[in-house]
């Protein structure tokens, strides 16, 4: 190695990089040195031995034409990667979506924006199957201040994506790129990739999915995040335990015990309201939560045949009232058993004449009543019981518009078959009927979610808090608390007699797209923009579980009656089944070719419905694949599909809604659209 | 660079008062607009999904720009679709054609009717996991489908539109099609038609003209009956398409028949007394035979509805003589054994109803007793082919000669048939009469037994006029009193009984003398002949 060689690089390099000053004051101290130690021996031989190294420097002066260097070692490294071996191809294709765009957004960054663009379009069809959102976000990218601008683009550039592989496929690519010496392609994996190397086999193909999707925030945060513990089975004493627990008829003992367990919740909850949230004593909450973790200690149920553990609640919970227990109770007794053999009855709701204004539908627990919100800032409420006497009974309407207050316009109500309620001034996006149905909620486009009492017909509450379109509202199983999500990226908790909310989740990365309560009302679910579902703890606030694996933005959730599954179903149609202690995707339910609005599992678990854009009601077995024994799915994740039952096509109506009711009848809610 | 050109920036630009922009900003302004859409349209596709819609509209976009602040573009809610119109001498400069409206015009319009309100309707959409055939419901065809919901989202508009078949037809055809039919039409008999002709039964393209031949046919056979050399032309077509090897001619063959037909049994082929319409159903009773007998085979039922029609018009008296004939043609084209099977059962009673049309005293006009004498030579026609084809079958089979036969043998019929009419006038013998009326129906049985298959299709073809009710039987009761001597009895015994294979050939052919004389033994092959002389 020559010494006036390795001069001329660093002056190469200099002048490259324009460091013009840099430049100037070397030489100048060059020549300098130079001229005191002429005789002396070159000082800096030592410096530089590796000729590996000297072979990297050497390369610098060519590299005028970085674009063009951008280009031809992605596509070498990709035609390597195609033709790589079968066994261990699926892995580095992996590691192709993480340089492609990383090579993309450094020839942006450098200021290459046509070459960016041309490199883009060459080989962005490699990555559209898998990642075609992403891309579509990226295409729009033209000038480097865009990717400071972009959030997506910025947490991509400053988070390692990390990627399983195994060793030798590893050592093969490591091999490849220094034996061609793709400096930049070696560079860009070295920055933004963290390889997670793993001995002996390759990892097989079927869970490359979370692997290969990328978020913006670690992917070892989430990992971390999802090794919280979290309790996931249903609420002590509910009333569904109380019927099994009596069989099926309620002898009096057990009635009256029912009745003073309600009469301590009574007790606590008035303390929690007027002390607030904290009145409730979390030290001990957690106490309990412990004991029932640790097992069920010495409870009554524990010889009896619940699989699902029980809990405690978190949130003091509303009483119910021993008449509505009743007719709760007699539903229950009543629940026709579905299973894979025997489906459902589906009740279709059709909406007409909606010139294209319907938003949202949502159907009461006993389907009783219809609600729709109208992008005309309306929310309409029809009571299917009045439906059939519509003819004959307008009077009755009309008597019962004219007693009903100032919020229901009553000019030409004696012929109208629905209860108007008005009050937003933006599109309504989601309603919500409490569990007993005298209750409304309703969110929309002006940040609001309004409180509708459907007894009275009248606005009861306006909860303000969101700061952006409130794109989800939910009550909880019980009623009394509800929880909204927002374009804010936060979901919110409320309990309705407060006008500020509870609680706020913070930590999605895009707009929060819908919500979900678990059926013990300890936890919600919340689904994003950002393509991941979210498990936030209501009591503590925090997010206890991220699931990844959508690609494209989550629609809407259902979660199991027992508990333990959730489902999310997103834009493309893709269902996925989520186990929720492991946090993994118990398996993905593929069929619907459009955006899936609704999902429901019937009242005992066994059934998925889902309704989706493409016009269709599907009903899906959850027994199928989810009831093995708890210890092995743990281990072996998804081992077979849940089978598709039925599809059930409607009349050119997409389907908003569905809702089970307490006796497994199924509600389903859609607009006739002509246009489709 | 950007998809958005610069140019469209400097209009911009123009547009809001900016007139000193210089290029470079426009440039460096371009990609920043690019992308400034770019997530606007991610926002509105956001506001759209949480609207449950699947296409996007002017509100979900004023909804995204709302979401940032920005003041949403008035005036395109409307819902007629905005129309782009290039501005003169500019290439990439479009204008919005916002047309002017009169005041006067909005203010008289009617007002327009007031939309339905919205209501909800309920049905089951499944009962037990079933979908209930109702029309809430989408149909069955979009149950076979389920799989792929693009298809079915899509069968909707193909339902509505149903659209119809393109049947493509090059120039050429066309205008070969043209000028074949314009010769047939004008031209029929010219030299050039010949040349069609010939063209017709062996080019190879013309199979897509064929659908349009048989409707063309059917059509101008329907229209044009009377007109007797259209007619004969439009037959040689037929021929010539059966005849080319190129063309399948089966599926239109049921278009083709009914016309056939007609030109072989109407009662009318042509307006003047001139029109040879003899030949023309000579003719066509070789074609109807030629179709018979290449298609029977993969028709079944094709031939039994051919003679079905042929025998109810040769059976019907109330039919005209030239139908007759050619019903006779059609049957003898046929084959000897169906005019064993067919005809040959009631020689006998026919041509005694012939007979008073042949005679000179009985029938004065020269027409009909012409036409008389036509039929009456096509059933010996007729009954010689078939014994031809006996003797020659089985020519050991010929028993001696009975002594009646030898007696009789040269009596000219006229003659025979004057004098048997003459002994049998006066002559009321019940019991003959009974029996012939018997004998009749032993002559319908074979053709009834051969129909069997055929039995769910209606009756014969169009050209069967009615009254084809009338069989034998009636035919039998119009002759009262004109019966019957007991050999002639005999005769007719023997004749019905034709249809039987193992028929004595000699009995046969001596019935036949008795009714055709000499005339017959013009049809018996010569050794034989001789054997009789």
């Amino acid at each position: 190695m020559e010494e006036d060689q390795l001069e001329k690089f660093v002056v190469a390099y200099l002048k490259k990089k324009g460091f013009k000053q840099a430049e100037h004051a070397f030489q100048e101290e060059l020549q300098q040195h130079q001229s005191k130690n002429n005789s002396s021996s070159s000082i800096s031989t030592n410096s530089i031995t590796d000729p590996d190294f000297a072979k990297h420097l050497l390369s610098f002066p060519e590299l005028e034409n970085v674009p063009a260097r951008y280009q031809d070692g992605y596509s070498k490294l990709r035609s390597w990667t195609y033709s790589s071996l079968d066994l261990y191809k699926h892995e580095l294709i992996r590691v192709l979506y993480p340089v492609f765009i990383h090579c993309f957004m450094d020839l942006v960054v450098k200021g290459h924006i046509q070459e960016a663009r041309t490199f883009f379009n060459s080989f962005r069809e490699d990555h559209e199957m898998m990642h075609s959102r992403d891309l579509q976000k990226l295409e729009g990218v033209l000038s480097p201040s865009h990717l400071e601008e972009m959030e997506f683009a910025h947490s991509l550039r400053h988070n390692k994506v990390k990627i399983k592989i195994c060793q030798y496929s590893y050592d093969l690519l490591l091999q490849y790129l220094h034996k061609t010496q793709l400096t930049i392609m070696l560079g860009i994996i070295n920055e933004h990739i963290n390889f997670q190397v793993s001995p002996g086999q390759p990892i097989s193909i079927s869970d490359d999915a979370e692997v290969v999707t990328l978020i913006g925030s670690s992917q070892d945060e989430a990992t971390q995040i999802n090794q919280k513990e979290i309790h996931w089975g249903l609420l002590e004493d509910s009333l569904e335990e109380r019927l099994e627990k009596s069989g099926v008829l309620l002898s009096d003992s057990e009635k009256a015990e029912g009745e003073t367990k309600e009469g301590e919740l009574d007790e606590s909850k008035k303390r929690s309201v007027e002390g607030g949230k904290q009145g409730s004593s979390t030290k001990k909450l957690k106490k309990d939560k412990a004991a029932s973790a640790t097992g069920k200690t010495g409870r009554p149920e524990a010889n009896a045949v619940i699989t699902a553990p029980r809990v405690k609640p978190e949130l003091a919970l509303p009483v119910i009232s021993t008449e509505v227990e009743k007719s709760i109770l007699e539903d229950l007794r009543n629940r026709v058993q579905l299973s894979s053999v025997s489906l459902p009855s589906v009740n279709f709701y059709t909406f007409i004449n909606t010139h294209n204004g319907l938003n949202c539908s949502s159907i009461s627990h006993d389907g009783s009543l219809v609600a729709g919100g109208f992008s005309d800032s309306s929310l309409k409420v029809w009571d299917m019981a009045k439906l059939g006497q519509e003819a004959v009974g307008s009077v009755l309407q009309g008597e019962n518009d004219t007693t009903s207050s100032e919020h229901v316009l009553g000019s030409n109500g004696g012929k109208r078959s629905y209860t108007l309620f008005q009050g937003h001034s933006g599109p309504v996006y989601s309603a919500t009927f409490s569990p007993l149905g005298d209750f409304l909620l309703s969110s929309s486009a002006d940040s609001t979610v309004r409180l509708w009492s459907t007894t009275m017909n009248a606005n009861l509450v306006c909860y303000k808090g969101h700061n952006y379109p409130v794109w989800d509202v939910q009550f909880s199983p019980l009623g009394h608390y509800f929880a909204s999500a927002s374009h804010d990226r936060t979901a919110r908790i409320w309990s309705m007699d407060r006008i500020q909310p509870l609680r706020i989740m913070a930590g999605h990365l895009s707009d929060v797209d819908c919500v979900q309560w678990h059926v013990n009302c300890n936890y919600i679910a919340t689904g994003s923009s950002d393509k991941t579902v979210r498990l936030w703890d209501v009591q503590s606030g925090e997010c206890v579980r991220i699931f990844i694996g959508h690609r494209s933005m989550v629609l809407s959730l259902a979660m199991s009656s027992d508990g333990r599954y959730m489902a999310s179903g997103d834009e493309d149609g893709a269902i996925m089944m989520w186990d929720l202690s492991s946090g993994r995707c118990v398996t993905p339910l593929m069929g619907h070719t459009s955006c899936v609005w609704s999902l429901a599992f019937s009242c005992e678990g066994s059934l998925l419905a889902s309704g989706s854009a493409d016009c269709t009601v599907k009903l899906w077995d959850v027994t199928a694949s989810t009831k093995v024994p708890r210890t092995e799915e743990n281990k072996s994740g998804n081992t077979n599909r849940l089978r598709s039952l039925r599809t059930l096509p409607t009349k050119s109506s997409p389907v908003y809604a569905l809702r089970f009711s307490r006796r497994n009848l199924l509600f389903a809610g859609g607009v006739l659209s002509k246009s489709v | 660079m950007s998809i958005v050109p610069k140019e469209a920036i400097e209009v911009i630009a123009q547009s809001i008062g900016i007139t000193n922009l210089s290029p470079e900003v426009a440039l460096a302004l371009a990609p920043d607009v690019e992308y400034r859409v770019r997530e606007i349209m991610q926002e509105a596709i956001k506001c759209m999904r949480h609207s449950r819609r699947t296409s996007l509209t002017a509100d979900d976009v004023d909804g995204a720009l709302k979401l940032r602040n920005v003041e949403p573009i008035y005036g395109f809610t409307s819902g007629d679709p905005l129309r782009f119109k290039r501005a003169a001498g500019h290439k990439d400069l479009f204008y919005i054609d916002d047309k002017d409206v009169e005041f006067k015009d909005v203010i008289d319009a009617p007002l327009a009717k007031a939309p339905l309100d919205t209501s909800v309707n309920t049905h089951w959409l499944a009962i037990e996991g079933v979908q209930p055939a109702i029309p809430e419901n989408a149909s069955v065809e979009a149950l076979a489908v389920p799989s792929d919901g693009k298809k079915s989202e899509y069968s909707e508009v193909l339902i509505d539109l149903k659209l119809p078949v393109k049947h493509v037809l090059s120039g050429e055809l066309r205008l070969y099609f043209k000028h074949i039919t314009e010769l047939i039409v004008n031209k029929s008999g010219s030299v050039l038609l010949k040349e069609a002709l010939v063209s017709l039964a062996t080019d190879s393209g013309l199979h897509p003209l064929v659908p349009y031949f048989t409707y063309f046919i059917a059509d101008e056979v329907t229209r044009n009956l009377n007109d007797f050399p259209l007619l004969f032309a439009l037959m040689r077509v037929v021929r010539s398409l059966l005849r080319n090897p190129h063309i399948h001619i089966d599926p239109y063959l049921h278009q083709l028949m009914p016309s056939v037909i007609t030109c072989l049994v109407a009662k009318r082929l042509g307006n003047r007394s001139s029109d040879n319409h003899w030949e023309l159903r000579n003719f066509t009773a070789n074609i109807v035979a030629s179709i018979c007998k290449r298609f029977g085979h993969v028709y079944h039922n094709l031939q039994p509805r051919v003679t079905r029609t042929l025998l109810h018009t040769f059976l019907d008296p109330t039919k005209a003589l030239p139908q007759h004939y050619g019903a006779i043609q059609g049957l003898s084209a046929l084959g000897p054994s169906v005019v064993r099977l067919l005809i040959l059962p009631n020689l006998e009673p026919y041509l005694q109803l012939l007979a008073p049309e042949m005679i000179h005293e009985e029938q004065k006009n020269e027409m009909k007793r012409h036409k008389a004498w036509r039929v009456y030579g096509a059933l010996l026609f007729a009954a010689g082919q078939c014994m031809y084809d006996r003797v020659k079958m089985f020519p050991g089979l010929l028993s001696p000669p009975t002594p009646a036969i030898l007696k009789t043998n040269a009596k000219v019929v006229p003659t025979m048939l004057k004098k048997r009419k003459a002994s049998t006038d006066n002559l009321m013998h019940q019991p003959s009469l009974k029996k012939v009326a018997t004998d009749g129906k032993m002559g319908v049985i074979p053709m009834n037994s051969m129909q069997i298959d055929t039995q769910g299709t209606t009756g014969g073809y169009s050209t069967a006029a009615g009254g084809s009710g009338v069989g034998l039987s009636s035919m039998s009761r119009q002759l009262p009193g004109r019966e019957v001597g007991g050999r002639v009895v005999k005769t007719s015994t023997v004749l019905s009984q034709a249809w039987k294979e193992d028929m004595d050939a000699g009995q046969m052919l001596a019935s036949l003398f008795e009714l055709f004389g000499e005339s017959v033994l013009t049809f018996t092959p010569k050794p034989e002949l001789s054997f009789f002389l």
